[in-house]
């Protein structure tokens, strides 16, 4: 077990290069889970807090070794994360008493920001055309930026106020998703 | 900021984002860069560099803001505050197809996660204020997003491509 989620843990593209790792580890090569059950315990990751590929480390690390299987599977899939962020956090302290550290507001910091509209952009397909999620985007925006409203408020608004105008939209969204990834 | 409450607050954002990596940073760019100022925003930016760099979850760059904070100890009680409430997931298990048949939740977090898109795209604008400070760096932006969005390319050769332009374009200019 250690060594899959080792695997895991070395593979690339966030969660859904982790995902395709143990998809196949799991269902295809070993067949320990049906691709069913690997696709329902992925839902539920989704809303898990520590992220789906934690979660899904500590469900099936508990499936087939218990309390000590996900010490297990957690240790082993977040080591390469864990100590390839310190080595980069200790360069950057490295980096900041030397002339390196001046080039990177036009090098690093401008790219580091572009990756995060980025990943915005991938979180909200249906937001950047005219709809209700552009509205509620809009006005979360809005709200933090001008009235300086607490993220964290807007984010449990945002989540109130899908669950009274999202609930049929995500049905349909869900249902175009399973088929697409039968 | 003492280190508990720093455990507190990523354990709080964890679970209000279903630990986003993401949706994250306009929590940590309101709390710990504007509000209680013990982080830059070049120091954000570049733990969430990271965050794409490596391997595996995409949400570790708390442990990077925790080493800064406050060391190994700081790394390790972020990473803590990000794992362990995920032993939820054990439970959930034993009743999934009761929470995944639930529109509720499925509204929330669909709406939560178009929230998080304003948000975050707000928090660009802050930190864009304090770093975006030279034409050059603009133009990196811009680049950076051509190269990710219409050509594609992969993080690491977009990082290293659009750092190299940057560096060409100071010696030009």
């Amino acid at each position: 077990m250690f060594s899959i989620f080792l695997k895991a843990g070395l593979a690339f593209g966030g969660g859904l290069g982790i995902l395709a790792v143990l998809e196949q580890e799991l269902v295809d090569q070993r067949r320990a889970v049906t691709r069913e059950e690997f696709l329902g315990a992925y839902g539920i990751g989704r809303i898990v807090p520590s992220g789906t590929m934690t979660a899904l480390a500590i469900a099936y690390g508990y499936k087939f070794g218990g309390l000590s299987g996900t010490v297990i599977a957690l240790t082993a899939l977040s080591l390469p994360v864990f100590v390839l962020t310190i080595a980069l956090t200790i360069a950057y302290h490295y980096l900041r008493n030397s002339r390196v550290f001046d080039l990177f507001p036009i090098t690093i910091l401008p790219a580091a920001l572009a990756l995060i509209i980025v990943a915005a952009l991938k979180l909200g397909k249906d937001v950047f055309r005219p709809s209700r999620e552009l509205i509620v985007a809009g006005v979360a925006f809005a709200l933090a930026l001008f009235f300086r409203f607490n993220p964290a408020l807007i984010l449990l608004a945002g989540g109130v106020v899908g669950v009274f105008v999202f609930q049929k939209v995500k049905e349909g969204n869900d249902t175009a998703e399973k088929d697409s990834g039968k | 900021m003492s280190l508990w409450k720093l455990a507190m607050l990523i354990a709080l954002f964890n679970v209000m984002t279903f630990g986003n990596g993401p949706v994250m940073i306009p929590l940590l760019q309101t709390h710990l860069v504007e509000r209680s100022g013990v982080l830059t925003e070049d120091q954000l930016l570049y733990a969430f560099t990271i965050a794409r760099v490596t391997p595996g979850q995409a949400n570790f760059y708390v442990a990077s803001i925790g080493y800064m904070l406050y060391g190994i100890p700081g790394a390790i009680v972020a990473t803590l505050a990000i794992v362990l409430p995920g032993y939820i997931m054990i439970p959930l298990m034993h009743g999934y197809e009761h929470l995944r048949e639930s529109l509720w939740i499925k509204g929330f977090t669909k709406g939560l996660t178009v929230a998080s898109v304003g948000l975050i795209l707000a928090a660009v604008v802050q930190i864009a204020r304090g770093t975006l400070t030279q034409p050059i760096a603009w133009i990196i932006l811009v680049a950076t997003l051509i190269m990710t969005q219409l050509f594609r390319w992969n993080v690491l050769v977009t990082l290293a491509s659009a750092s190299c332009l940057g560096l060409l374009l100071k010696w030009l200019l």
